[in-house]
């Protein structure tokens, strides 16, 4: 059951990342006229039209990384204490605080892409930033203790 | 959109509660997942065999109560005012929030 959970998330954390970065890359950086190649077709996508499925993206993948969270206290920090893993429990440590800010920023997040254009757009564009950088933090550092520990040990 | 005026509001103020929470561990409920056993506010004091407690959950809580809070006393502000502060303390604020946690758990990094 934790490993079918916890593809699950990985599978949600695989579309949030490529929908807030299409996002982050379109307020950031959009393309100017003329014919566009592939990175700038990458940078061309309408950004608001993301924002209410990153919120339930980023709902339900913090809701299913809460769920596994005791089974990682238990069955993997224990293990990297004992390996003197220090650093791959920082930034674990990181992950889980930047996500439960990132969860306190959705609200302003929505309501700053819900304005009509050209309102709010700095904070706009500042607050996808820093979504698109946490959940690429949470992203490599749970591919990366996943790897740590073994999948399915 | 006339609540929603208040959301940067509980932005700005979830991450501030957090990190509070998170510094001084003030946890509203605390779980220790090897007896599958809740208890209500910051629990540090039962015997070694209950194993590792988790806060996690109850600075989340708490954070959002307190936001919550904070949002709702927000909308009896001018709504003119309101936006100027939000616009740059819902980002502000937790990108503050995310420094500071750097720097307090550095010690996982730095030995």
């Amino acid at each position: 059951m934790i490993t079918v959970l916890l593809i699950l998330h990985a599978l949600c954390a695989v579309f949030m990342l490529g929908a807030l970065t299409h996002q982050a890359m379109s307020a950031w950086w959009p393309p100017g006229p003329g014919p566009r190649s592939l990175f700038q077709s990458f940078r061309a996508v309408r950004g608001a039209a993301y924002t209410n499925t990153i919120v339930v993206l980023y709902v339900v993948t913090a809701t299913l990384g809460s769920i596994l969270y005791p089974t990682y206290r238990l069955a993997v920090r224990v293990v990297l204490e004992d390996l003197r893993f220090s650093a791959a429990n920082g930034i674990f440590e990181l992950k889980e605080h930047f996500v439960a800010l990132g969860l306190g920023m959705l609200p302003a997040y929505w309501y700053y892409w819900k304005r009509p254009p050209g309102e709010g757009v700095a904070a706009q564009r500042v607050l996808t930033l820093i979504l698109a950088l946490i959940v690429w933090w949470a992203f490599l550092v749970g591919h990366v203790l996943n790897n740590i520990r073994g999948f399915g040990s | 959109m006339k609540v929603a005026r208040a959301f940067p509001v509980f932005s700005a103020a979830f991450a501030a509660i957090y990190v509070i929470c998170m510094d001084n561990n003030l946890a509203l409920v605390s779980y220790f997942p090897r007896t599958h056993a809740w208890y209500w506010l910051t629990v540090t004091d039962l015997p070694k065999s209950a194993g590792p407690g988790m806060y996690w959950y109850g600075w989340l809580i708490v954070a959002a109560l307190g936001a919550a809070a904070l949002a709702a006393l927000s909308l009896a502000v001018p709504a003119r005012a309101m936006e100027r502060v939000g616009a740059v303390s819902s980002w502000a604020v937790p990108t503050a929030a995310m420094l500071f946690l750097v720097v307090i758990l550095r010690g996982w990094f730095i030995h």
